[in-house]
């Protein structure tokens, strides 16, 4: 069971790659290699966190999204953006004008999804008052943090809320309402989520929780983030009013960590960054996280704001969204009755059981996964311990375990190499001295 | 009690220092670490490290130092965790739920509840606890590892 880059969110490009090591020290599940001067992911161990992405300094590393030529695919064309998108554009640009210049540059139709964001709020908190699971319940908004438990942490699976974050909700009901509205065929019509992650796009492909994503795709804030600004620009107090969408403060707080709670009766954690976020989980694991029932994880730095597609440094655009949601804060968009009966219906509520999906061990057999074990352990007391990076994979300990799989030899380790080579030159020296 | 038949195929030692919050716990995750990389089903996985992690902190919070012996057989894991340290007074109570003797910082720390002992007899399939006032407690939790479909 191969994976390919088809199913991910990023690949190389060859041409760009110079083989330096900074994408593979960088990656947090170790699924980089470099080989022969390129850096080569291992898909199947890519969870699309989007280091890779952030960190490379030589634009070889491609995020795989939908490009706004693929649009022309659909008769109807329908943008729901991130709320990470009223960010981007500084203090004075405000959600309709972004969310009418959106609309310009080739949709029909423009969601602000963030009224479903208040929802989801609701539904959760719900959720948490009826459910007396094992805690801490975990959030699913990020899809990075579902696919990072499904590989790293499969038995947390069950404790990944079942509710599916308000991308998909918002796609699920939109779809039913203009096509009944506008009378359009429902496959006529296309639903773009605007993205400041890569990782979208690998969840619309391949969602961990649907039987199908009801989104059609997903482009990234950079791919369109020019086209807007140059509308913003020109924009004209007629072009204001083009798009009057519905703005909640509670759901543009979605887009700060922690955001997606509403109240203070439910204790939660709020964790962002990929490195936090495994280690938060292996608290978890552990059973170490007492008192904590809500879990929010995102796998970027400041969560979505930090997004590796956004084009504004993440502090500013913090600082724009805590304007916004203070801007539109107390005004309650939505009626919290007509939203429990949605959720009894099971509206918000995944269609599958996340499962697990962990990485291979180091054998299928026990046995021999036990003495590769062994040899690994044994293999990392030779190395030096120095994780330079040289051999091709990031650390000494994941270059003895590529070496107990047999993915890698002990020669490829520059020091040792080097050791060896010297104790054969001397061995020369003693057999044929000069 | 144990079974020597079993072959042990896998044991690391860990030391646990007492009152050592710090690295408390570092055991248990670097077990959950080790039982992934063998390929042990991960709602297994869960109730070993969640079983370790408390028979580790109750030294850390209890003892004065302890070992824990950490041994993957062919069907099994075996814990045995040994401490030097008060010892346990009356075993019994101290498996109830919500008995407790931590004192009020470590409660206070989200220590100490009393559910400590209960929750690794939950999770483990064999639990043996014995302890002598004054010396120390010694704590042995086998988990069966199921042969895989």
């Amino acid at each position: 069971m191969t994976e390919t880059s088809k199913s991910h969110s990023v690949k190389i490009d060859e041409e760009n790659c110079i083989g330096c090591v900074i994408c593979m020290k960088a990656c947090s599940t170790k699924a980089i290699r470099v080989k022969n001067r390129k850096a080569v992911i291992n898909y199947t161990r890519c969870i699309d966190c989007g280091e890779c992405l952030r960190v490379c300094p030589h634009n070889a590393v491609v995020p795989i999204l939908t490009k706004t030529s693929d649009l022309k695919k659909f008769k109807y064309k329908v943008a729901i953006p991130s709320p990470v998108l009223h960010s981007q554009f500084g203090q004075h640009k405000m959600p309709n004008e972004i969310l009418s210049a959106l609309k310009d540059i080739g949709f029909d139709y423009v969601y602000d999804p963030t009224v479903i964001c208040e929802m989801t709020s609701l539904v959760i908190e719900e959720y948490l008052d009826e459910n007396n699971l094992k805690e801490p319940i975990i959030s699913s908004a990020c899809p990075v943090v579902v696919r990072l438990i499904q590989r790293l942490f499969p038995g947390l699976c069950n404790q990944i809320i079942p509710i599916e974050p308000p991308r998909e909700i918002a796609a699920k009901n939109l779809r039913e309402e203009i096509s009944r509205k506008d009378n359009i065929p429902k496959e006529d019509i296309g639903i773009f989520h605007i993205t400041p992650c890569a990782a979208k796009m690998v969840s619309i492909n391949y969602p961990a929780s649907l039987e199908r994503s009801y989104l059609d795709g997903a482009i990234s804030i950079r791919e369109i983030y020019n086209s807007i600004m140059m509308k913003l620009k020109k924009s004209e107090p007629m072009s204001l009013f083009q798009v009057q969408s519905r703005i909640s403060g509670i759901g543009l707080g979605w887009a700060v960590p922690g955001g997606e709670l509403r109240g203070v009766s439910h204790h939660f954690a709020s964790v962002a960054g990929v490195y936090d976020t495994i280690k938060i989980l292996k608290d978890v694991e552990a059973g170490k996280l007492k008192n904590i029932k809500y879990l929010q994880c995102r796998i970027c730095p400041d969560g979505c704001l930090g997004g590796p597609l956004t084009v504004e440094n993440r502090f500013v655009a913090k600082s724009n969204i805590i304007m916004l949601v203070r801007m539109y804060h107390g005004k309650k968009s939505v009626n919290p009755n007509t939203i429990k009966n949605l959720y009894k219906e099971g509206f918000f509520s995944f269609e599958n059981k996340v499962e697990p999906k962990p990485f291979p061990p180091l054998d299928k057999e026990r046995s021999l996964a036990l003495k590769k074990l062994k040899e690994k352990e044994k293999m990392i007391k030779r190395l030096p311990g120095i994780d330079c990076g040289v051999c091709g994979a990031p650390d000494c300990k994941t270059f003895a375990d590529d070496i107990a799989r047999g993915l890698a030899k002990l020669n490829d380790c520059h020091f040792i190499n080097k050791k060896r080579k010297r104790n054969i030159n001397h061995e020369k020296k003693k057999s044929h001295p000069a | 009690m144990k079974k020597m038949s079993d072959k042990v195929i896998f044991k690391e030692r860990f030391k646990i220092k007492g009152g050592d919050f710090i690295n408390g716990g570092d055991a248990s995750i670097r077990i959950g670490d080790i039982l992934k990389e063998v390929g042990i089903d991960p709602d297994i996985i869960l109730r070993i490290t969640i079983a370790a992690y408390e028979a580790e902190m109750n030294v850390v919070i209890y003892a004065h130092r302890g070992t824990m012996d950490f041994c993957i057989t062919t069907d099994k894991v075996l814990i045995k965790v040994e401490d030097e340290g008060c010892g346990i007074e009356d075993i019994e109570l101290a498996m109830k739920e919500g008995y407790s003797t931590a004192s009020e910082e470590i409660r206070e720390m989200g220590f100490g509840a009393g559910m400590g002992l209960p929750n690794i007899k939950d999770n483990a399939d064999v639990f043996h606890i014995s302890s002598q006032i004054g010396k120390g407690t010694e704590l042995d939790i086998h988990v069966d590892l199921p042969d895989k479909k």
